[in-house]
């Protein structure tokens, strides 16, 4: 299966290398750059950071890069967007999301050109029809991919010259639109999950939590207190997340849950009094592996030799439809003097230290992703990755 | 116990023949009589150390060597007993009282959490080693002693173990026996209120238990005609040699063991600091001229992976990784590790590694990522307990070493104190300052250098106390709790070797050394 989408991904981008050059003259004439150079530089300084708000920053961006934008054909604009894409992931290669939002965007704009297209030219293709069918499989069946391609840029090239002027600030407001549910849709990630909290605690359980970082996680106990009374244990994920941890643990204090703060090294000691190991996710991948906080791999593994149930809680827009091949590509390393303090002045220099941000968690250790729109097994989220981005936009280059 | 319905079963029994040939035979009298008076003063000791010391709970390890001249009178009349208590204080002191003063300085901290599941478990109880009545009872060696286990200064099972063995050695020779007693008898009484004290900086480790199971049994093994001085020169060199024989040429024989792993480019993760294992990279490396590479892991709050860093720094031939457990996935992942070398604070009879909290972790990914897991332990540290899982026996640490979030240097309980008392002080005459100052020139704040300082001191602390991440005010919070466990508990099934001087063998096989071991000794 991937296989094939590797192959229409590489068709893609070949119909793409010819309209690269006319994309770059694109974004000279829509006097885009400074709008991109700023937010780039936003997230190279890391201004903005964390999952939630990388991706609010990033519809934003979009949101404006949409109306300001000038274009003729959609297909212009999906290459505009591609490009901008592009640029934008290379600036922070590891907050997935705004991968994730630029590509929901690019689904967006091609669902809505696939729909209309059909209703404008229904008798050109019959094809076409059918191409909403998103099945990567049932395409690899009904056409490839280029002549689908050819056929979209004939369509519009033939179809858009006599309608365009109508349609496209149709399709302006329309995509507007999308950006602005789908802001609604990340910002109200929290509730939605919140809503299954009662089924997944039941009462005096000791629930394990290794990533204090996380809102979505904090929101997930606040909301499940009110119905439930549990423990919850939380590492301290020290030395990068320690005064985040005692910031989550105040809150959930204030909430009056009962807190345990425990050191990263106690999580076996404790792991077989724990009920429920509950982690955040960074990003969730289309093999059902994620990112998160440095640790929680370890924790998982142990979660898994005491068969203890990890639940990781995750928006929607923290599912990439990439693959994790290279393990290290996706872990960022911060500051060592974190790990070794500069006052142990006799050992820094004679000892390799690093301090791994991010964990590969593997598939394996995680029992249910809990989304905004129901819990999946990770075997399972392929398809909702599937479902929400279109095969042609997994590799934005 | 068993020993009272038997009294009660042979007092009518006795009452008719001490009627009836009491004066035909003094001797066989004597002796009878002499029998059933033993009989009941130990009856009586009972009932007196029930009475004396209910709370404390018995303590099989004092066997009350000086009671019977204190206790007896406890089927006297009480008047009686309370003045032969208060004549005997003016001589030496009968054992529940040193018990009961000892118990008397303890300070049981109130403001002293612990989370619901873990309130069963052992921590210290820190007291005030100033005292008079306490130096008087207490060695001052054993005091320090106390002062540097409590602040981490000593830690690991085997230098814990070793610093008391020297320890006693100091206790052992300014000992005096009191008149009327022999050392055999008194010694280990006195000894075990140097251990009572001792135990209030950390509970005692399983070595430090089976070192002392041995002294005792030392102690009353000298024949009881030796002289004062004769008897200390025995113990003296005893304890050396026990030192000697368990703990170091132990740890010789296991480098030996060991050093057979570690080839030139091995790469070798270790987790925290053993005594070993820093001797058996040192041996590795400078003896051997071994060329290779250690992963360090380490972790909160005692750092002790630091102190293994720095020991081994100063060879060029080590590669030095030092990494937070945190990264341990990320550290298995992209190193070829060869072993993973553990060091023990014990092993128990099933088999299970009891060490320092997050060895089973460690254990537990090397295991699963296929590196042999290597256990590193004197059979000094052998225990006969069973136990299955790391919360039902543990110790405690101090919950407040878990809120800096930073390293720290942990001070005694003493120190502390004098601490916080100097900085209240500081704050109150800041404040008084500051207020003169405000009354004085309201206006021009900045120009006042000489209190800027302290004014800003004050604006952080205040500012630390807003901060919505800052947790050093934690036990106004009464449902946040912070745990502290030292220790956890390794499965058999995540252990390749144990290496003992003994030879290096299975988990399954602890119980079989703890047999061999017993017969040795």
């Amino acid at each position: 299966m991937s296989s094939h989408a590797s192959h229409s991904v590489s068709n893609s981008a070949s119909v793409n290398v010819s309209s690269v050059t006319d994309a770059a003259s694109i974004l000279a004439a829509n006097k885009l750059e400074v709008l991109i150079e700023r937010f780039i530089s936003q997230l190279k300084r890391r201004q903005v950071t964390g999952s939630y708000n990388v991706a609010i920053a990033t519809c934003k961006f979009l949101m404006r890069v949409t109306s300001i934008s000038r274009w003729n054909t959609a297909q212009e604009f999906i290459t505009l967007l591609r490009l901008i894409g592009k640029k934008i992931t290379d600036a922070q290669p590891r907050e997935f999301s705004i991968g994730n939002i630029v590509r929901r965007v690019l689904a967006l704009v091609r669902d809505e050109v696939n729909v209309k297209i059909p209703s404008t030219v229904a008798t050109s293709n019959e094809s076409n029809t059918i191409a909403p069918v998103n099945t990567s499989m049932f395409q690899l069946l009904v056409t490839t991919g280029k002549e689908k391609e050819n056929n979209n840029n004939n369509n519009t090239s033939t179809t858009t010259s006599t309608s365009t002027h109508s349609s496209k600030s149709d399709l302006r407001s329309i995509i507007i639109q999308g950006i602005r549910d789908l802001m609604d849709e990340v910002q109200s990630v929290h509730e939605n999950i919140e809503l299954m909290t009662v089924d997944l605690i039941h009462d005096n359980e000791i629930l394990l939590t290794p990533t204090p970082g996380s809102s979505t996680v904090l929101n997930f106990l606040l909301k499940a207190s009110l119905k439930r009374k549990f423990t919850v244990l939380i590492t301290e994920n020290y030395p990068n997340d320690i005064e985040v941890c005692h910031g989550f643990a105040k809150k959930l204090a204030n909430a009056n849950i009962e807190s345990v703060i425990i050191p990263d090294s106690t999580v076996f000691a404790v792991m077989s009094r724990v009920g429920k190991v509950l982690i955040g996710a960074r990003s969730v991948f289309a093999n059902g592996g994620c990112v998160t906080a440095a640790g929680v791999a370890t924790v998982c593994e142990c979660a898994k030799e005491h068969r203890t149930p990890v639940f990781a809680v995750a928006g929607l827009y923290k599912f990439s439809p990439g693959y994790p091949f290279d393990r290290n590509s996706l872990i960022e390393f911060g500051n060592s003097g974190k790990v070794l303090p500069y006052d142990d002045c006799d050992l820094v220099g004679k000892c390799e230290v690093t301090n791994p941000l991010y964990d590969y968690v593997v598939p394996e250790h995680i029992d249910i992703y809990i989304t905004n729109i129901g819990g999946f097994s990770p075997n399972f989220i392929y398809r909702i990755v599937l479902d929400n981005y279109n095969t042609e936009d997994v590799d934005l280059s | 116990m068993s020993d009272k319905p038997v009294d009660k079963v042979e007092k009518p029994v006795e009452k008719q023949p001490t009627g009836a040939a009491a004066v035909l035979d003094e001797k066989k009298l004597s002796n009878k009589e002499l029998k059933e008076l033993k009989k009941r003063e130990k009856a009586a000791k009972r009932a007196a150390a029930k009475a004396a010391g209910g709370a404390e709970g018995d303590n099989s390890t004092t066997p009350t060597a000086n009671a019977p001249s204190s206790v007896t009178p406890a089927h006297l009349k009480e008047n009686a007993s309370r003045e032969n208590n208060k004549n005997k204080d003016k001589g030496h002191k009968t054992v529940s009282h040193i018990k009961k003063e000892l118990n008397n300085a303890k300070i049981h901290n109130p403001n002293l959490r612990t989370p619901s599941m873990f309130g069963h478990l052992e921590t210290k109880e820190e007291r005030i080693s100033s005292t008079a009545k306490i130096a008087s009872i207490v060695h001052p060696s054993i005091l320090s002693l106390t002062l540097k286990i409590s602040t981490y200064k000593i830690v690991g099972s085997s230098s814990r173990c070793k610093e008391m063995m020297r320890a006693f050695i100091d206790v052992i020779n300014s000992y005096k026996t009191p008149e009327g007693i022999s050392l055999q008898r008194h010694l280990t009484g006195h000894l075990s209120h140097q251990i009572e004290y001792l135990k209030t900086g950390r509970p005692l480790s399983i070595s430090m238990g089976n070192a002392i199971r041995w002294l005792k049994q030392k102690i009353s093994i000298i024949p009881i005609n030796t002289t004062e001085e004769d008897c200390k020169k025995i113990l003296t060199e005893e304890i050396e040699q026990f030192i000697m024989e368990k703990i170091e040429v132990a740890d010789k024989v296991i480098i030996e063991y060991a050093q057979t792993h570690i080839h030139n480019n091995s790469k070798i993760l270790t987790y925290g600091h053993s005594n070993v294992l820093s001797e058996l990279f040192e041996f590795c490396a400078v003896e051997q001229n071994k060329k290779f590479e250690i992963y360090i892991i380490d972790s909160k709050p005692l750092f002790e992976g630091k102190k293994l860093a720095k020991k081994l720094s100063k060879y060029d031939n080590i590669k030095l990784h030092y990494n937070l457990i945190n990264s341990l996935s990320s550290v298995l992942e992209k190193s070829n590790i060869d072993f993973c070398f553990l060091g023990a604070h014990s092993m128990l009879s099933n088999g299970r590694l009891y060490s320092r909290v997050g060895s089973a972790l460690v254990a537990m990914s090397s295991r699963n990522k296929s590196i042999p897991v290597l256990v590193c332990c004197e059979s000094l540290k052998f225990s006969d307990k069973v136990q299955l899982d790391s919360v039902t026996l543990n110790e405690l640490g101090d919950s407040d070493d878990l809120i800096n979030t930073k390293p720290f240097n942990k001070k005694g309980f003493n120190l502390q104190q004098y601490i916080t008392k100097l900085e209240e002080r500081e704050a109150k005459e800041n404040e008084k300052n500051n207020k003169g100052n405000n009354g004085k020139n309201k206006n021009n704040s900045n120009n006042n250098n000489n209190n800027n300082n302290t004014k800003n001191n004050a604006t952080n602390n205040a500012n630390r106390l807003n901060d919505e991440n800052d947790l050093s005010n934690w036990k106004q919070y009464p449902s946040l709790n912070i745990l502290n466990v030292l220790y956890d508990l390794t499965p058999p099934e995540y252990i390749q070797k144990i290496i003992t001087e003994f030879g290096a063998l299975p988990p399954s096989s602890v119980p079989v050394i703890l047999r061999e071991y017993k017969s040795t000794t």
